[in-house]
């Protein structure tokens, strides 16, 4: 018997107190007490759990394999199914355990004027555990199970408010098209099982990389395509859209922050281990190209919203576009920072979604334009806004700005080193992304916190300590991840970006030293040397003294210049010369709404606008089109460069 | 023989998308899930089987390197996969029936309140 509190039952545990959670919140039943504390329990230990792998697995670099009723490999195939857990996977699992946390602590007083609260934590402990589940998981179909878990949670909660605008609608779309993304898993598995004869992360990717066929190929395709559902980049971006819009804000923290990221943590899986695939320009080109697209696509279809947490979705996508950009580089650099973007994504979009939310409950609706002057009545919520809102534009010193910087030295280098300015095409479009993207939080201040306070919001009051709490602790990570660089890239992104140049090392420690060499031969991946010298040469603090200074300047030479001018037409604006003539009525003051802020710009591109708009219909029929012609294209497109 | 096998799942994967993507009726889409799922399991099963092999129930003792027997773990995977899908359908039938209470109709084309 193993001593069970050894630190290499965690992963397992972590899991376990989810799915158990889950049950105990049932057998609660009506008692809310026991409910919220089953729940609270269940999320805190999954986190500790995994706070406590830091030390061995970040620090020591161990990568823990473990063997599900200790069935260990015999004569080098695998027979158990495992847990396998190295950087990678723990720096994603201790995202997701965090945002599960926090959602949760968010959940108890958001949730209060629900019915059926107890299937709601039930949902939500599933949806908890599937997603932790598949990012420490070490095996291909235990990741399928952990898909169809976490969509099928996801679908649920999304529909859980079914009273509310479009909930189901956007929940059956989500289940249409996330099955054929699971669907598509499930084939891509069983093919390469068919090659392989193995489930095995290690031993498939020990088995795979000398064996490129038509089946393996298509198999990849399949997988990379379901894995994309997943991580809701484009052509799936509507679905997310929807969903968020429906659902509970505490679930589209989850949706946001954690579905995308296991959809981000498979493709890293399968084109870096299992295929080992991305030393190929082409397959650089593909995932950064999508995730270029996915930016600037959806900030312009932010730009075009009208609905809060729908225009917050489109964001959470095109900063998923950051990450993948970044991943596809196979660079240390764009590794590093593309993981470190994947954290600051979960940290500030949480905080968004948990103020959306906020706003929500407060008022009722969350159509920008009906909204406005919130921040008279909601001081502490548009504070904890307004961070959330400047780590998403890049504004230092928030963790944003950090991030942003590291995926444009990343892509910038990389065209410089590979002297390929399709490269350089992903520093600029990121650039632009950047500036639409703080366009459009201004715009979402100004008609929501901003601007004048409708008449029927004069009553509204601030949000109960629960919930500014929750948000409270995303905004403080938001700072503290910004502020302290040195301290996040070297115990979190450095190691597991390492992790993922590491694969000799994930395939020996789970079937045994050598094992890798032995199966592959001469092309049995080594260990580069990862350097991460120039990685994020800057300093939040002056970049911030500059802004300032630049900043008080402006303001000067605008107080300066136009004093005198004035002042001079004080007498004639008192004398009503210049007033706007309204035809005789009396003039009403208006808020500028929240879609007409930016009315210029909307107009000069209206053809691109209206385009999009139709293009997203609305109709299942067109977004499950749109999944088979990308499926059909990845095919096609993998078939010919690998 | 088992080629046709092949054939007929991946036909029947076609099928379904074809289902999904042309067919305007809630219900019908559902149907055409299922299509699909039906077709992995098809996939699954084939890859499993040995022409010829036994069934793959022994004892630790009968066990030796002359045993032929169809491969077991595809079978498992096949169990799991019908659950999964009998779940699909009963989730996606079960919105399919709050959607023609609240919108009145199963036409997809009409479902789309959110858009743009």
């Amino acid at each position: 018997m193993t001593n069970l509190l050894s630190y290499t039952h965690f992963p397992v545990y972590s899991i376990m107190v989810l799915f158990l959670g889950a049950f105990l919140v049932v057998i609660a039943g009506k008692s809310k007490a026991l409910r919220h504390i089953f729940a609270i329990c269940a999320v805190t230990a999954s986190l500790a759990c995994l706070i406590a792998l830091i030390k061995p697995v970040m620090i020591d670099g161990e990568v823990i394999a473990y063997w599900m009723g200790a069935r260990e490999p015999a004569g080098g195939y695998a027979i158990g199914i495992a847990l396998e857990v190295d950087a990678l996977s723990l720096f994603f699992g201790l995202l997701i355990a965090t945002a599960v946390f926090v959602s949760c602590c968010y959940s108890i007083t958001y949730m209060r004027f629900d019915e059926n609260v107890s299937q709601y934590y039930t949902l939500f402990l599933m949806l908890s555990g599937g997603v932790i589940g598949l990012v420490l998981s070490g095996d291909l179909f235990n990741m399928f199970i952990m898909v169809e878990i976490l969509t099928f949670a996801a679908v649920a909660l999304t529909a859980f408010r079914n009273k509310a605008h479009g909930a189901l609608e956007a929940a059956f779309k989500y289940l249409v098209v996330g099955c054929i993304g699971s669907t598509c898993i499930l084939a891509g598995t069983i093919m390469l099982y068919a090659q392989a004869r193995t489930l095995n992360f290690a031993q498939l990717s020990a088995f795979i990389p000398g064996n490129f066929n038509t089946s393996t190929i298509i198999a990849f395709a399949l997988l990379y395509i379901g894995f994309s559902t997943k991580a809701f980049i484009v052509p799936f971006h509507p679905l997310a859209a929807d969903a968020h819009g429906a659902a509970p804000a505490s679930i589209s923290v989850l949706i946001s922050g954690v579905l995308t990221k296991s959809g981000i943590y498979g493709i890293i899986r399968l084109t870096y281990f299992l295929f080992q695939s991305m030393a190929l320009g082409k397959m650089q080109f593909l995932l950064v190209f999508i995730g270029s697209v996915s930016m600037f696509v959806c900030v312009t279809m932010a730009l075009a919203q009208h609905d809060f947490k729908r225009l917050l979705a489109f964001h959470s996508i095109s900063q998923i576009g950051y990450v993948l950009t970044a991943c596809g580089l196979c660079t240390a650099l764009g590794i590093s920072a593309g993981l470190y973007h994947a954290m600051n994504h979960t940290l500030f979009k949480g905080l968004l979604f948990l103020a959306a939310g906020a706003v929500l409950q407060q008022t009722g609706t969350t159509d920008l334009n009906k909204l406005g002057g919130l921040s008279k009545r909601m001081p502490h919520t548009t504070v904890l806004f307004l961070i959330g809102a400047f780590s998403i534009s890049g504004i230092p010193p928030f963790n944003g700005f950090a991030s942003k910087w590291m995926v444009y030295q990343a892509t910038y280098q990389k065209a410089v080193e590979s002297g390929n300015i399709g490269f350089l095409f992903a520093t600029i479009i990121a650039l632009i992304t950047s500036v639409l993207t703080l366009a459009s939080f201004v715009k979402v201040s100004q008609s929501v916190f901003f601007g004048q306070l409708p008449e029927e919001y004069k009553d509204v009051k601030e949000v109960p300590f629960g919930m500014r709490f929750a948000m409270g602790i995303f905004a403080v990570l938001c700072i503290v991840t910004g502020l302290f660089r040195e301290l996040v890239t070297h115990y979190l992104t450095e190691p597991a970006a390492r992790a993922v140049f590491d694969v000799g090392k994930y395939i020996n420690s789970m079937l045994g030293d050598g094992y890798a060499s032995a199966v592959m031969g001469a092309n049995a991946p080594v260990r580069t040397e990862v350097v991460f010298d120039m990685a994020g040469t800057w300093q939040p603090i002056h970049w911030l003294l500059l802004l300032c200074i630049l900043l008080l300047a402006i303001t000067l030479v605008a107080l300066l210049g136009r004093y005198d001018t004035v002042s001079e037409n004080k007498a004639a604006l008192a004398e009503g010369k210049f007033d706007i003539f309204f035809g005789g009525e009396e003039s009403v003051p208006s808020q500028v709404g929240g879609g007409d802020l930016f009315w210029g710009f909307k107009h000069n591109w209206r053809h691109y606008f209206s385009f999009m708009h139709d293009l997203h219909s609305g109709i299942v029929n067109d977004y499950a089109l749109w999944a088979i012609v990308a499926l059909a294209l990845a095919m096609l497109y993998m078939l010919i460069v690998l | 023989m088992i080629l046709f096998n092949y054939i007929a799942s991946f036909f029947l994967i076609v099928l379904g998308f074809y289902c999904i993507v042309t067919k305007y009726n809630a219900v019908k889409t559902v149907i055409g899930l299922s299509i699909a799922d039906y077709g992995v399991n098809l996939l699954i099963i084939s890859i499993g089987f040995n022409p010829g092999g036994t069934a793959p129930i022994y004892t630790w003792g009968e066990l030796n390197p002359s045993s032929f027997f169809v491969d077991p773990i595809p079978q498992a995977l096949t169990l799991t996969s019908i659950v999964i899908g009998a779940c699909t359908t009963a989730m996606s039938l079960a919105l399919v029936i709050k959607l023609k209470e609240s919108y009145g109709t199963l036409d997809t084309r009409e479902i789309r309140r959110l858009n743009g």
